[in-house]
């Protein structure tokens, strides 16, 4: 969390998540430029050009993959939620790398002639009617623009600018990028003679990247229809049956999900119980999956932090989040469905002063 | 379920420079897997690479010959024999993705004394010309007539169209669809197209190619480089080099 905007605010578990990530990076690099070649059975070697693009290519490949798997990973299993947390990161170097593939490419196909490198990238194949021989550079293209824009846009300056809504629909183009990568991927290299290793790669990529996907999004609907039997249960006047007291851990929450897909997240904590949205302002993350750390609800993806009682940051930070009001009938928890103005006061409901 | 946070599960928060220690074990054996995959992919991926042939540019073999200069329909140099070597017809090219068409029309059908450097894969020969340095020629050479084609008749061939230069071994691999816009930069740019065939004609896999009355190759081209095609044509020698004299309009992309 922070008040003002600096380019990357350090601290030990950035500094360690970013080393891993370049030490894996150039470990890639490194073996498949300066290793693998020694084990290669080819009658001369492959330019040095050709081989480096391939290299920052299918690194970049690799990593948007990994990227797009900790998102599921982490709602999976929560021990990934470490990866979460400097992501952004990992897909700017991600961003890096890919613009270096690019460098290549245009520095090696597209140079020795006389057609400028930018003229020639875009009017030297344009068969947009046929699959097979395909202009795929475009598609490569329309990645790298959209993990350009994000990587740009990355910063919480532009989070806080753009508004989380807008930030992170923007940054759902991610699976665009990927798209995109996959498609340049299967209809460039892909189609030369046949190699299984790439292929079976780049197969097992995308079958792990959609398969993740599946099973959170079953999770997500498991829980969500969990939730539906629960609150259909009981109603009175209006308040919906959140669930029984003994169902939440101290300092934890449970997630409740309304009608309108809406979810809320009941936090119990020093005898007493308190209701706010389970989406963070920062970005969405889910607030239901934190705990109370120092009296305040902490986001699991980037610690931020807010009171329990009124869904506003502590001073100095000006986050605020919608509150919901609560009441208990014996030991099972009723939920007002109607979310209060973000940074509303609720007093909290006190656990033994039950009706 | 995963997403229901317990008292006793480990929380991490990133700004806190402590690791909760049930983490600290997952994350570093995390840590060395992904290093540990990636480097693995990287060895795999890079060490099973297709073989991009033997072609290249044979710096230490500079050519410098006296021959006449032809339009066959692209430049050509045609070499007389002499006491080691039949006579010979080599394609040619200027720097980078550049022809010799200028060059070609300015001493066509004249004998000139022509330098440069060859790219050579197997029996397919491009010279890359050093256009500052050619000067007519006379003399040794360059009095000869040379021989008309020899027609070989009607052939119908699979195989891939690239450029002459590229596949010779200018580049490394020179060939397939991540190399097709290369290839028709190269084409664009005046270097002759070659046919590689998958099934040799009188021992010969590379053609030099034409249009089907002997002309340049336009545009038509293009949808069809890099693929693997089914062509028809006719197929001619000249000298130790092939010209096929394809109907493109009869072209099929197989795959």
């Amino acid at each position: 969390m922070s008040v003002q905007y600096t380019p990357v605010i350090w601290n030990r578990n950035k500094i360690l998540y970013d080393a891993v990530l370049l030490i894996a990076v150039a470990l890639y690099l490194y073996i498949y430029i300066r290793v693998a070649p020694g084990f290669e059975d080819v009658t001369k070697p492959l330019d040095g050009a050709i081989l480096r693009m391939r290299a920052f290519g299918s690194c970049a490949f690799l990593m948007l993959t990994v990227i797009l798997c900790i998102g599921p990973l982490a709602r999976l299993d929560r021990r990934f939620l470490p990866l979460l947390y400097n992501r952004r990161h990992f897909g700017v170097m991600t961003a890096g790398i890919a613009a270096v593939h690019a460098n290549y490419v245009l520095g090696w196909y597209y140079a020795f002639s006389p057609t400028d490198q930018y003229v020639a990238l875009l009017s030297s194949n344009t068969s947009y009617g046929q699959i097979l021989g395909f202009p795929f550079e475009t598609l490569g293209i329309a990645a790298l623009l959209i993990l350009f824009v994000l990587a740009a846009t990355s910063h919480d300056f532009w989070l806080s600018f753009l508004g989380a809504p807008i930030w992170k629909a923007l940054h759902m183009f991610i699976y665009a990028a990927y798209t995109f990568v996959v498609l340049h991927v299967a209809l460039g290299a892909l189609q030369g003679t046949g190699d299984p290793i790439f292929t079976s790669v780049v197969a097992a990529s995308v079958v792990l990247v959609s398969a993740l996907h599946f099973a959170t999004g079953r999770m997500e609907a498991r829980r969500d229809r969990g939730d539906e039997t629960a609150k259909a249960s009981l109603q009175e006047k209006g308040w919906l049956v959140a669930g029984e007291i003994d169902e939440i851990d101290v300092d934890c929450a449970k997630v409740v999900t309304l009608a309108d897909d809406e979810r809320v997240a009941i936090f119990k904590y020093d005898g007493k119980l308190s209701a706010i949205t389970n989406a963070c302002a920062h970005q969405n993350g889910p607030l239901g999956e934190g705990k109370v750390l120092w009296g305040c609800i902490t986001c699991p993806w980037h610690g931020y932090q807010y009171n329990l009682t009124d869904g506003r940051a502590p001073a100095p930070f000006t986050e605020k989040i919608s509150t919901y009001r609560l009441k208990l009938i014996g030991s099972t928890i009723l939920l007002d469905p109607n979310a209060l103005p973000p940074g509303t006061h609720v007093d909290p409901v006190v656990i033994g002063e039950a009706a | 379920m995963s997403w229901k946070q317990t008292k006793d599960a480990p929380f991490f928060v990133g700004y806190l420079n402590a690791v909760p220690k049930q983490l600290v074990t997952f994350l570093l054996v995390f840590s060395v897997c992904f290093a540990g995959g990636l480097g693995i992919a990287a060895l795999a991926l890079s060490s099973t690479q297709n073989d991009p042939g033997d072609g290249g540019f044979q710096w230490g073999n500079r050519f410098e010959n006296i021959g006449i200069m032809e339009l066959r329909p692209y430049p050509v140099l045609r070499v007389a024999a002499d006491a080691d070597n039949p006579a010979r017809t080599y394609m040619l090219s200027g720097q980078g993705k550049r022809g010799v068409f200028k060059q070609a029309e300015q001493h066509h059908d004249n004998a000139v004394l022509l330098r440069g450097i060859p790219v050579k894969r197997g029996d397919l020969t491009m010279i890359q010309v050093n256009v500052r340095r050619i000067e007519a020629a006379e003399g040794e050479g360059a009095d000869f007539t040379p021989s008309e084609p020899v027609q070989l008749g009607r052939w119908k061939l699979t195989g891939e169209i690239c450029d002459g230069k590229c596949y010779a071994g200018a580049m490394r691999p020179g060939q397939g669809l991540a190399h097709k816009a290369c290839a028709d930069l190269c084409l664009t740019g005046g270097i002759p197209p070659v046919f590689v065939s998958s099934g040799p004609v009188e021992n010969r896999n590379f053609f030099l190619m034409a249009d089907k009355d002997g002309n340049l190759l336009g545009d038509e081209i293009k949808p069809l480089l890099a693929l693997f095609v089914e062509l028809e044509g006719d197929v001619e020698r000249l000298d130790d080099l092939m010209v096929f004299k394809v109907d493109l309009a009869k072209a099929r992309i197989l795959r």
